[in-house]
């Protein structure tokens, strides 16, 4: 069992960290270097955590627990205005990313209003893409139970945040509810209002263990992490990409930033040690997200095997 | 305890918990663009089954235009006027005003906080901004930031001393504009 956990430390002998969780086994997700501070997102097997205790208390680093590493949240607002930025939207986003989740804000075109908000098929799909939504809406219990229409097309778990209390069933197409944090014009600073923050990751988590228990009745083929690892070592130019995340992990596959024409071919030929091709176990797609290259890990029930 | 003398808010339905938050959400964005002080009575009415949203509001008395004389200190010197410039802000506006009056080549600035004219009129009394029209203006924008962003359909009604602003996601009717009216009306007489 991998366990998600976040390192943050000196960049002086992090690269030990990275080589001890490589021979543990575990994945390196994610590495950013902040001048002279290094976070990295880790996946390390649970019975070797105490190793990598050990070894960052050597480093005076610091190691906590990441419930969302490896996952890909997308924070939806009606709008990029005012009305709606910063302050709510980004507090929500930054708190997902704190807690290991890589966040994607997105404003609707048409979201606003309580008669005339729409979502159109582009972004219905491009959420589609994420392993879990959380659509802000404001402070009047009529508006956000108007506003349902956003997100009933919506596969993936959603979990709405709005200012009034409104009971669970009013709600029937959100996976959960989390009240009181509507329209705000300041930022989150009292306790009251991280503890709402605190919220919606409990319940962000709650949603993508529901998909973790569906995933695991047909698991996938093989591992996201394991195919991110082959993928950045046999397509060695994903590491030129300008993105941050030059794989977005997701939990049924993996979203590689480069160009879809130009590299699928090279993507779907990836090779494991077992002698099978990416391409045979997965499905290679454009994504809905600029122009990068979509890989959905097909189930056992599709391919037959699990390794 | 809030600076307005009073602050009404009307919302129809259950939407208790609207009301309030919309109260601190009005507070704050007036407290942001500093208007707060200039506002005396504000009531808001929301009907959210229509949906629309009212502010009326009593401005408190007129701010006077900013002259010469109040952004720094005028001295007859030889040859002209002098101004030591106390309130750099309007630096801009005051040069503009001085090039407009007097033409840039009798306008000499030597240093940074001093302005020199070649006139024998004293520039005292020009006008160096209107700081009332600047104010409606960020009340415009303020009202513009607190009305529910899909309410697309506005109306603002200006005097000297009061404002009226109403929005809506359907056609402003001059029937809907009167209820609304005659609903403020009542709020402000309870």
């Amino acid at each position: 069992m991998l366990e998600p956990v976040m390192f943050t430390g000196g960049v002086y002998k992090h690269d030990l960290v990275i080589e001890l969780v490589e021979d543990l086994g575990g994945y390196v997700l994610q590495k950013n270097v902040t001048q002279s501070e290094v976070i990295l997102l880790l996946l390390v097997p649970s019975e070797d955590m105490s190793a990598l205790e050990s070894l960052i208390k050597e480093l005076r680093g610091e190691l906590v627990r990441a419930p969302l590493a490896g996952t890909e949240v997308a924070v939806v607002t009606p709008t990029l205005a005012i009305h709606h930025l910063p302050h709510t939207a980004c507090d929500i986003a930054e708190y997902l990313r704190r807690n290991g989740a890589k966040s994607n804000m997105m404003g609707l075109a048409r979201g606003v209003g309580r008669e005339i908000a729409q979502i159109n098929e582009y972004e219905t799909a491009l959420i589609n893409e994420h392993d879990a939504a959380v659509f802000i809406f404001g402070n009047f219990a009529e508006c956000i139970r108007r506003k349902e229409s956003l997100y009933r097309g919506i596969n993936v778990p959603v979990v709405v945040t709005g200012g009034p209390e409104i009971p669970k069933e009013d709600l029937p197409y959100a996976f959960e509810y989390v009240p009181s944090i509507g329209r705000v014009a300041h930022r989150a600073r009292k306790a009251t209002e991280i503890c709402t923050l605190d919220n919606i990751v409990d319940a962000v988590g709650r949603a993508l263990d529901k998909t973790r228990n569906d995933i695991s009745k047909d698991p996938l083929t093989t591992s996201p992490p394991r195919v991110m690892d082959a993928v950045r070592e046999q397509v060695p130019e994903v590491e030129y990409s300008y993105s941050p995340l030059p794989i977005a992990l997701n939990l049924n596959g993996v979203r590689v930033k480069l160009p879809y024409e130009g590299y699928k071919d090279a993507v779907a030929a990836v090779t494991f040690d077992e002698g099978v091709k990416l391409g045979e176990i997965a499905t290679i797609k454009p994504s809905r997200m600029k122009d990068y290259i979509l890989v959905r890990i097909l189930p056992a029930s599709e391919t037959g095997f699990v390794f | 305890m809030d600076p307005l003398e009073v602050f009404k808010i009307e919302v129809t339905g259950q939407e208790e918990f609207g009301a309030k938050k919309y109260r601190e959400l009005i507070m704050d964005i007036l407290q942001d663009l500093g208007l707060i002080r200039s506002i005396g009575r504000l009531y808001v009415y929301i009907d959210i089954m229509q949906p629309v949203f009212a502010v009326y509001g009593l401005l408190r008395s007129g701010i006077p235009p900013l002259t010469v004389k109040d952004v720094g200190d005028v001295l007859e010197v030889e040859g002209g006027y002098q101004i030591k410039i106390n309130d750099e802000e309007h630096m801009a506006d005051l040069l503009k005003v001085l090039w407009a009056q007097y033409g840039r080549e009798r306008v000499e600035q030597p240093s940074r906080d001093i302005v020199v004219i070649a006139s024998d009129t004293s520039p005292a009394g020009l006008t160096v901004a209107d700081l009332e029209a600047e104010f409606l203006q960020d009340l415009t924008d303020a009202l513009l930031r607190v009305a529910p962003e899909g309410f697309r359909n506005r109306r603002n009604e200006m005097t000297k001393d009061s404002f009226f602003f109403i929005a809506a996601e359907e056609t402003l009717k001059p029937e809907l504009i009167a209820r609304i009216k005659q609903k403020i009306g009542e709020m402000e007489n309870a």
